[in-house]
């Protein structure tokens, strides 16, 4: 049987980075083929030239039967290639009718709402998607708002379907009927690419994997035939050795960061200290209240109730600035827009929280001299790889933007520091330098709440573990002989 | 990265020729987009049946022709370089305040009535009296708009937009009421005190305001880049996360910004008042603030570059009503130039984002 | 009352218009600061159209494509380009004051402004509606664009609620990423919604200068543009509720005018800046409630 899709020889670069180097890839109707690989491997590029949002720029795409070229998103979709991107694609002030009408020409140029509302009805229920079609799409839980995307393919006649990490934001047991209903669309025919880099997910559900790395394939096989420890090997080419943490290998100090029924938008009372010279660990699935978390302790978003104690001294209501000033430092998972500014320079990124203080100035008065001297002894000491205080940082790799920031934050030589997501998009070695800085710190003696949805980093090099779910911490462990598997339960939010 | 990637596309002629343009920077884009509206003046010129190069020389003799000339010149560029620094400062900070107009216009008010409630003061004291008037009537103006954005979350642009409108009225209700001078048939106020006149600049028919326009952009050049709020107000045009993320309190930049535009286009107007009418006339600064507008984007929101701007503007208009005297090109032509030199301004700034 | 009630529909009309135009562009995700503008131009465009003509049907549809041009200057400048919206729009409105007055002048070549006197657009009576005796005049007598925008104030709330191209136009002003992802070009629908909102508004302009003045004078829009930006604003950018703001405004300017007439000593003024002050006063008092198109003003991150 002809494969429904085959790509081949596919080439995209970004300037000098070779995203997608020479790569094949095919799937088959009624196949779920896994698309494994780091971030930054090149799935989401090869994705985008298969759905028309990109050009690739040598290589060749077949596709039921026909070639794909110079094809824009409308010509995949009529071809019947639907994309479920990890951020939906539907219009959250519009009903989830209105969201499968929009751009659908099988609809007709004047819209029969009530007609398609009855129709969605029907196949929900066929696929067991249990979805209103008069619901607006604000109201709905993020597993719900993929149904809605998946529904929307379904009904367009797709022939394959892309899911693009569809699992990253969904509570376990959402997960689990997600994996359901791929068997269905499975089971009537379609093919579905399934991008993931959770292994126990692909290997439940998938026929064949294909594996990514660094723009190049890694490998491709049966899942039959395959074992995770080869996925992984797979897909990190070299083990990258992780530092470790001795737990409990060094005198803690007095309470640095104390949290006490801390309650606002999207978090529970929450209740934990961290001690100087240890790194407290906060893992669980990403959009758990991590992100309202680490805000509310920077003081970019308001506590309703509780308190936050900064060394000793009552945070709960103080400015950003004030609490700078109490030795906060926070890294924040969004680089582009909170952490940094990209239009400006390493320079001015560098003094972004310092304005006011030497060497960079004074209240009144900044003093570009001396902060252009110290900007160079910091490029030179966090090894931020650029021509100049003067580069603008968006031209800067996201290893060396993250670099800025975490010289700016740790210069301060910092007694609490809250990070979020502190290596999320860096390459491997880049990760090793941000986990390097954080044991350092601890050294010499800072408190540190280190957030992260990679487990294995946080295993790696936190005293205590605590894990995030629901918008309360479901459990706090020393990291000693971790049951792993309580871990797992805390994370889909069961007590266990 | 690699250097055999480098080798893959060699850059294409159009790519080349973007590349040298590229590297003329801003500066150079803001230079084409003055050639091309001067372009299509010449082009307006010509369909009204005349020699655009009779034209240009007619505004050119007009504009540098003699002292007084240079004077008249000198003094319309002050109320736009005031203003447009004022603009600049906002659009730095990420706010559209298009209220520059209103807050001329109420800041000539606010300095008549200064100079009217000093008539006995001695010079200096009067002058000083006068443009504070102005200066605070003008950002109280803009202090209203603010209030309408910060406090009820009005767009910015549609408070300041309709804001200009109820201050037009509101000096026209003024001038037929107590800055008005009785029975004058049209609305005026009576002259101001002698005290209160701006002197003028030795040999030129101009007046002070110039000067005092030059050392506000001065000022407000080191204000940008040379303090922590200047800096803050960039920050907060690039990213207001990344402002709240840095500790400066977005309220606190938008009241300095707002306060501080709107007390120059306040200073503008009574400028204007003392400097050359010697009274507060109905629409006496009728399209100034949308000048301002045009000003501050023409030298690329940087103080010092709104300097040589707004000179272009203000000879550029009295040199075109000398054109409309000699060749009978329609003045209005430099109104056409002003719109069409912000479109192709906004057209090569916006090229530049990335 | 009766006359009152006339002059609120009459001074309504053409804000109307425009503020029709104005919620095609705004819905789409473009702030319609232009409208005063592509007003002007379209009044311009009529009285030399039927002057040039000698036919108003001619001048109307040059009206169209005068406000549509309009629009198309400035979809390239802030769609195309992604300048500021609001700075586009202002600098278009100064291009459109200029080029207007410029051209009336050039085309007498006396340096004068040109002496046009079209012949107003007639009334046009409903049959048998127009006898009922006290709103028969009111509501069924009326020049024919005056028509033409309650039929546009029905036709565009179909189109916007009941027509893949209305939910289209909408998606893209909430969130124009979708629409691409759907397989649809936001960046021409955004530029053909802006392009169409000028020739709306122009038709706006028309109104003036073919159904009420009879002639073009500089700047005879005088702040209309930014009276219907405010208009759609407060109605919530659907076509009725707009068309309420825009009686209300007219109501406040028919009521001043009466004023005038009964030698009541009101200012005029003061009584000027009412419709000015209504628009702040509701939009502060809708403060975070009014819900904008979620992606106004945000400029496209794609070329294509």
């Amino acid at each position: 049987m002809a494969a429904l899709l085959e790509m081949r020889g596919i080439v995209r670069l970004f300037g000098d980075v070779r995203a997608n180097d020479g790569i094949d890839l095919f799937v088959h109707s009624g196949e779920i083929l896994g698309l494994l690989g780091e971030n930054g491997s090149g799935k989401s590029t090869l994705m985008k030239l298969l759905y028309g949002m990109l050009p690739p720029d040598a290589g060749d795409i077949r596709f039921d039967g026909a070639q794909l070229k110079g094809h824009t998103p409308f010509d995949a979709i009529s071809a019947g290639i639907a994309m479920i991107h990890q951020h939906f694609m539907l219009i959250e002030a519009m009903t989830v009718t209105e969201n499968i009408l929009l751009g659908w020409p099988g609809a007709g140029q004047i819209l029969r709402q009530k007609h398609m509302a009855a129709h969605i009805r029907d196949m929900s229920q066929r696929f067991g998607l249990d979805l209103d079609p008069d619901a607006k799409i604000s109201s709905l839980s993020l597993g719900r708002r993929q149904r809605v995307e998946i529904l929307k393919a379904i009904l367009r006649d797709a022939k394959l379907l892309i899911l693009d990490e569809p699992t990253s934001n969904l509570a376990p047991s959402e997960v689990r009927e997600l994996l359901d209903i791929m068997r269905r669309l499975k089971s009537e025919g379609k093919g579905i690419v399934f991008i993931s880099h959770k292994l126990p997910e692909v290997l439940d559900v998938c026929d064949r994997v294909v594996v990514l790395r660094a723009g190049k394939l890694a490998g491709a096989a049966a899942v039959a035939d395959v074992s995770r420890n080869d996925l992984a090997e797979m897909m990190v080419g070299r083990t990258v050795p992780m530092p470790q943490v001795e737990a409990g290998d060094q005198a803690r100090g007095p309470q640095q960061l104390s949290v006490r029924g801390l309650k606002a938008a999207g978090l529970e009372a929450i209740t934990f200290d961290v001690r100087a010279g240890e790194i407290l660990g906060l893992a669980g699935v990403d959009g758990n209240g991590q992100l309202e978390l680490a805000e509310s302790l920077a003081g970019l978003r308001s506590i309703a109730d509780g308190s936050v104690l900064i060394c000793g001294q009552d945070a709960t209501t103080t400015s950003v600035a004030e609490r700078v000033r109490l030795g906060l430092a926070y890294l924040p998972a969004d680089r582009s827009h909170t952490a940094l500014v990209k239009s400006m320079t390493v320079l001015d990124n560098l003094m972004l929280r310092d304005t006011m203080r030497p060497p960079y100035g004074s209240a009144a008065l900044l003093t570009p001299a001396a902060g252009r001297a110290e900007a160079k002894v910091l490029m030179a000491e966090y090894d931020v790889r650029a021509p100049g205080p003067e580069s603008v940082v968006g031209r800067l790799s996201g290893g060396n933007q993250q670099k800025v920031v975490i010289a700016r934050e740790l210069a301060r030589k910092p007694q609490v520091v809250v990070a979020h997501q502190a290596t999320w998009g860096l390459d491997p070695g880049a990760t090793r330098f941000v986990l390097d800085q954080m044991i350092a710190l601890r050294r010499e003696g800072a408190a540190i709440l280190y957030i992260s949805s990679e487990l294995e980093e946080i295993l790696s090099i936190s005293d205590r573990i605590a894990v995030m779910a629901g918008g309360s911490f479901a459990g706090i462990v020393p990291n000693r002989n971790v049951d792993l598997r309580q871990i797992g339960l805390w994370m889909s939010g069961r007590a266990a | 990265m690699s250097d055999a990637s480098n080798s893959l596309s060699p850059p294409a002629p159009l790519a080349r020729l973007r590349l040298s343009l590229g590297r003329l920077g801003l500066g150079g884009n803001i230079l084409i987009a003055l050639l091309l509206s001067i372009a299509s003046a010449a082009l307006l010129i010509a369909l009204a049946g005349k020699n655009p190069l009779d034209g240009f020389l007619a505004i050119l003799a007009g504009a540098f022709g003699d002292t007084h000339q240079i004077g008249v010149a000198l003094n319309r560029t002050t109320p736009y370089l005031l203003s447009g620094i004022g603009v600049a400062i906002c659009f730095r900070a990420g706010i559209i305040n298009l209220g520059a107009e209103g807050q001329i216009a109420l800041g000539g008010a606010g300095a008549a009535a200064a100079a009217l409630l000093v008539q006995t003061a001695p010079p200096i004291v009067a002058i000083v009296v006068t443009l504070a008037g102005g200066a605070i009537a003008g950002a109280a103006w803009s202090g209203v708009a603010t209030i309408l954005h910060l406090g009820r979350r009005v767009h910015e642009v549609l408070a300041t937009l309709l804001l200009n409108f109820v201050a037009l009225l509101l000096v026209q209700q003024l001038l037929a009421g107590p800055l008005g001078q009785f029975g004058a048939g049209f609305l005026q106020s009576p002259l101001m005190p002698r005290t209160a006149w701006l002197p003028k600049l030795a040999g030129l028919d101009a007046h002070i305001g110039i000067g005092i326009a030059v050392v506000a952009a001065l000022a407000a050049s080191f204000l940008i880049w040379r303090t922590p709020f200047g800096f803050a107000l960039r920050v907060a045009g690039s990213s207001r996360l990344a402002t709240t993320y840095a500790g400066f309190s977005l309220q606190k930049l938008t009241w300095g910004a707002m306060l501080l535009a709107g007390a120059l286009a306040g200073l503008a107007g009574g400028v204007e008042v003392i400097g050359i009418h010697r009274r507060l006339i109905e629409g006496f600064s009728l399209g100034f603030g949308f000048k301002a507008v045009t000003v501050a984007l023409l030298g690329a929101l940087e103080p010092m570059a709104i300097v040589p701007a707004a000179l272009f503007i203000g000879f550029l208009e009295t040199g075109s009503l000398a054109m409309q005297r000699q060749i009978g090109v329609p003045s209005a032509l430099v109104t056409v130039i002003e719109g069409l030199t912000m479109v192709y301004v906004l057209v090569a700034m916006a090229g530049r984002r990335t | 009352m009766i006359e009152f009630l006339a002059a609120t529909i009459r001074i309504a009309t053409p804000i109307l218009l425009a503020g029709l135009g104005g919620i095609l562009s705004e819905r789409a995700g473009v702030f319609a600061v232009g409208l005063e503008g592509m007003m002007l131009v379209g009044a311009f465009a009529a009285t030399i159209g039927t002057w040039g003509t000698d036919n108003s049907l001619v001048g109307l549809l040059i009206a169209l494509l005068g406000g549509g041009a309009t629009g198309l200057v400035v979809a390239l400048v802030a769609v195309r380009y992604r300048a500021d919206n609001m700075v586009t729009g202002l600098a278009v409105n100064i291009v459109a004051l200029g080029l207007t007055s410029y051209l009336m002048r050039i085309l007498a070549s006396s340096g004068k402004p040109l002496a046009i006197h079209n012949a107003l657009l007639p009334v046009l009576p409903i049959p048998v509606l127009s006898d009922i005796p006290g709103i028969g005049p009111l509501l069924f007598a009326h020049p024919p664009l005056t028509y033409l925008t309650v039929l546009l104030c029905i036709g565009f709330t179909l189109l916007l609620n009941r027509t893949q191209i209305g939910l289209t136009l909408r998606a893209t002003g909430e969130n124009p990423e979708v629409v691409y992802a759907s397989g649809l070009n936001p960046l021409r629908i955004r530029m053909l919604a802006v392009t169409a909102c000028g020739a709306v508004a122009g038709l706006g302009g028309a109104v003036l200068s073919m159904q009420q003045v009879g002639t073009f004078t500089d700047g005879m829009t005088s702040g209309r543009g930014y009276l219907a930006l405010a208009a759609l604003i407060v109605g919530r950018w659907s076509p009725w509720g707009a068309a309420a703001a825009c009686l209300v405004f007219g109501a406040a300017e028919a009521f001043e005018l009466r004023l005038q007439g009964f030698g009541i000593p009101v200012s005029s003024y003061v009584m000027q800046m009412v419709p000015y002050l209504i628009g702040l006063a509701v939009l502060s008092s809708l403060g975070q409630n009014a819900r904008m198109p979620a992606a106004i003003g945000q400029p496209l991150t794609r070329d294509r």
